[in-house]
């Protein structure tokens, strides 16, 4: 065998696959195991063979991308091999997404929450930005979730380098709700601000529990944009009527956030509009957000091991704590163990409890700002 | 990131080089692909040993003393056939009018590829092809593999993508390339800066200049050796010394320039074209020392894959007994016996 392919089954070697997870629009995710350390992860397997073009666009884009990107708010790639006409990427095991916590009617999100969810946001796209790398793909179900509360940016099949000025790019990227105007009305130089227009109303949908702009076509996407803050002039966006697909859609009045969002605070509202400026170039920054002072006011962030969790989270770690007891009591005999009756009740004092009627206090507020 | 020190637009200029560094210091190219003469030596030098070690035990298993008069590849012989191929990316992309970015790209593939294989496995022309190939799909400048092949002479999609996995592989998967052009070009952006000005003609002059070391630079082993920045100013300093060291000057490394120095002997020193003879008898002896077992047809490489389905075979029996065992162990238990299925069915059969 080649050196080349001993390195190859050698990486094959080290992890195992358990089961199937999830099916990606060009993948089949597994859950598997670290062999050497039984470190949960999860394997990417995309079929090569089906592409008449050999490895295929968006594989080519996560690898190439998630290999240099090494952030605790980025998806961690830990090792990439290939099996006959497979391509396997091995990433950190991630429990849940930002898309099914929002969707979760039972849990309720304190401002300091959501304040936690955006500074990792943020984190992770500072750090993307600043490799000169545009996510252009950003939205609730991107943003994945591990067990001990860190957020991760994740899916870069769209991502691309933008260090090359005035190079013409797609502006087919982005999901609909989640995409900038300048994208809709057709712009082919676009830059870093059309990832903090999705982070914007990300941000939004944290606070409605429902999604900010759901266009149900690309015109109306325009349209329902405008609706929520008003048609842009001239004024507030320089050339916007030059752009190569700009169309008029009619002419909406600005109406201030605060309407929406009655319990935001200022700042939250200052943050929010600033990631939703029209010109491109006057929106915030990524580095500028993260010294934005909503980050700085009371209430600080939530420590991320303290954020709302699913029940489908909540299982994996009681799980995952079962598992650490067996291991505890794993003598020669018969393994298996139930967890000891009063490890639940331990585990329910003290925080969780605090936690909880935190939320009640929180429910009788106007709106879940 | 394919890119060191780029600002987005000229008024970043100012921070450049240094702020920037820690990002390159983090990139692959930096961790896995760069090395001291000495390493680069070493492991073209065992690269080859071994090689001619495999491909001679190939022969002789095949008919005993053959291998005796067969006049194996010297490394340094290996160097100066990729070498070429190098060359010919630069006019493939010409002909393709594919963007600088894709021709440095596929460049540092193929010659990252010679560094964990040798061309008596694999001749550099299929790999050229094919580093190219993956070049235009990483860079983002994707064309159809039809109208790649329909392109290129004598060219079937087969020998393109036969090996993109191999030529991957070999990668380790790293497809991000930090470039020397665009070292350069913040270079030049920093040097319309410059304490003292320089007059924008004198300025384009050794851009223009520098690029064209920057292309000499690629046929070398520089960028295995040292940053793309250190060989941007190398190659500025071969096209207007002065410049370079007004420049380094004002960034305050001055104390670099002996480093690029070095860069500058080893960029003309190195830069050289092998002659179309050499290359031709090199690539004479290579017909007669490649390794069999990758010639489609011949006896070692029908023994090679029969040997390989074994294995195969013995793997795929293996797995059945398994199942086997799996669904008789489940049997007093209805619904583990299901579990146990359903596990079994949901990885498949190439796992
Ligand atoms: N890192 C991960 N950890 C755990 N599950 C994952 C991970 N990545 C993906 N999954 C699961 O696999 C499914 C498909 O993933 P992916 O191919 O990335 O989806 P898509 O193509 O829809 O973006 C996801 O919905 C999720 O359930």
């Amino acid at each position: 065998m080649d050196v080349v392919e001993k390195a190859n089954a050698a990486r094959q070697k080290r992890w195992t696959k358990d089961r199937k997870v999830g099916e990606g629009t060009y993948a089949v995710v597994y859950q598997g195991r670290e062999a050497a350390t039984g470190r949960k992860v999860a394997i990417k397997k995309i079929k090569v063979g089906q592409f008449k073009d050999g490895l295929d666009m968006s594989a080519v884009r996560e690898v190439k991308y998630l290999k240099e990107l090494a952030h605790q708010n980025v998806i961690a790639l830990l090792d990439v091999f290939s099996s006959k006409t497979n391509l396997n990427l091995v990433l950190e095991f991630l429990d849940t997404d930002l898309e099914m916590i929002i969707k979760d009617r039972s849990l309720v999100f304190l401002p300091a929450d959501i304040k936690s969810w955006m500074a990792m946001t943020f984190r992770g796209l500072e750090f993307c930005h600043r490799n000169f790398v545009l996510h252009r793909d950003l939205k609730p179900n991107n943003l994945l979730i591990a067990s001990d509360g860190q957020l991760k940016l994740a899916d870069f099949g769209l991502a691309r380098d933008f260090a090359d000025p005035g190079y013409k790019m797609t502006c087919q990227v982005i999901t609909r709700w989640y995409r900038p105007p300048e994208l809709l009305f057709g712009a082919r130089y676009y830059s870093t601000a059309v990832d903090i227009w999705s982070v914007g109303c990300i941000f939004a949908e944290l606070m409605l529990r429902t999604p900010y702009l759901p266009g149900e076509s690309d015109m109306d996407q325009l349209k329902t944009t405008f609706r929520a803050l008003g048609t842009p002039t001239e004024e507030d966006w320089p050339g916007h009527t030059k752009l190569p697909d700009y169309v008029p859609v009619g002419q909406f009045p600005k109406t201030p956030l605060r309407e929406l969002f009655t319990a935001a605070t200022a700042d939250t509202l200052n943050l929010l509009g600033k990631c939703l400026i029209y010109e491109p170039r006057k929106r915030i920054s990524a580095k500028e957000a993260l010294s934005h002072p909503y980050f700085f006011a009371l209430p600080y962030p939530s420590h991320p091991s303290k954020l709302p969790k699913t029940a489908s989270q909540l299982a994996a770690s009681r799980m995952a704590e079962e598992a650490e007891t067996n291991v505890d009591m794993n003598g020669p005999g018969p393994a298996v163990k139930a967890a000891p009756p009063n490890r639940l009740k331990r585990k329910m004092s003290g925080d969780d409890i605090g936690r909880s009627v935190a939320r009640k206090l929180d429910f009788s507020q106007p709106a879940a700002a | 990131m394919a890119v060191e020190q780029v600002p987005s637009t000229p008024v970043d200029a100012a921070n450049d080089t240094l702020s920037k560094r820690p990002l390159y210091e983090g990139s692959t190219q930096y961790q896995h692909w760069r090395f001291s003469p000495e390493q680069l030596h070493k492991t073209r030098e065992v690269l080859n040993t071994d090689a001619i070690a495999a491909i001679r035990s190939t022969f002789e298993a095949d008919s005993p003393g053959s291998s005796s008069d067969i006049q194996f590849l010297t490394y340094e012989e290996e160097i100066l056939l990729v070498k070429l191929y190098v060359t010919k990316i630069t006019q493939l992309c010409g002909h393709f009018r594919f963007p600088e970015e894709v021709e440095a790209t596929a460049i540092s593939y193929l010659k990252r590829f010679y560094l964990k294989n040798t061309v008596m496995d694999w001749h550099p022309k299929n790999v050229m092809l094919t580093a190219l190939f993956l070049a235009t799909k990483t860079t983002n400048h994707p064309i159809s593999l039809e109208a790649y092949t329909s392109n290129i002479p004598r060219t079937a999609p087969s020998d393109v993508l036969d090996l993109e996995f191999l030529v991957a592989q070999s990668l380790a998967f790293e497809f991000a390339v930090w470039h020397v052009h665009r070292a350069l070009w913040g270079i030049w952006l920093d040097a319309q800066d410059l304490p003292i000005p320089v007059p924008p003609e004198r300025l384009q002059q050794a851009y223009d200049s520098a690029l064209q070391y920057v292309g000499t630079s690629r046929i070398t082993d520089a960028e295995f050796l040292f940053t793309p920045s250190q060989i941007a100013l190398a190659c500025l300093s071969l096209a207007d010394h002065d410049l370079a060291l007004r420049w380094a000057t004002a960034k305050g490394v001055e104390a670099n320039m002996e480093t690029i120095e070095k860069v500058a002997i080893m960029v003309t020193r190195d830069g050289v074209v092998p002659s179309v003879e050499v290359v031709r008898e090199i690539d004479r002896r290579l017909r007669l020392c490649k390794n069999p077992e990758k010639v489609v047809g011949s006896k070692a490489y029908i023994a090679k894959l029969a040997k390989v389905e074994r294995e195969a075979e013995v793997k795929r029996a293996r797995k059945a007994e398994e199942i086997r065992k799996a669904m008789e162990d489940g049997d007093p238990f209805g619904s583990e016996l299901n579990d146990g299925a359903r596990v079994i069915a949901d990885l498949d059969e190439d796992d």
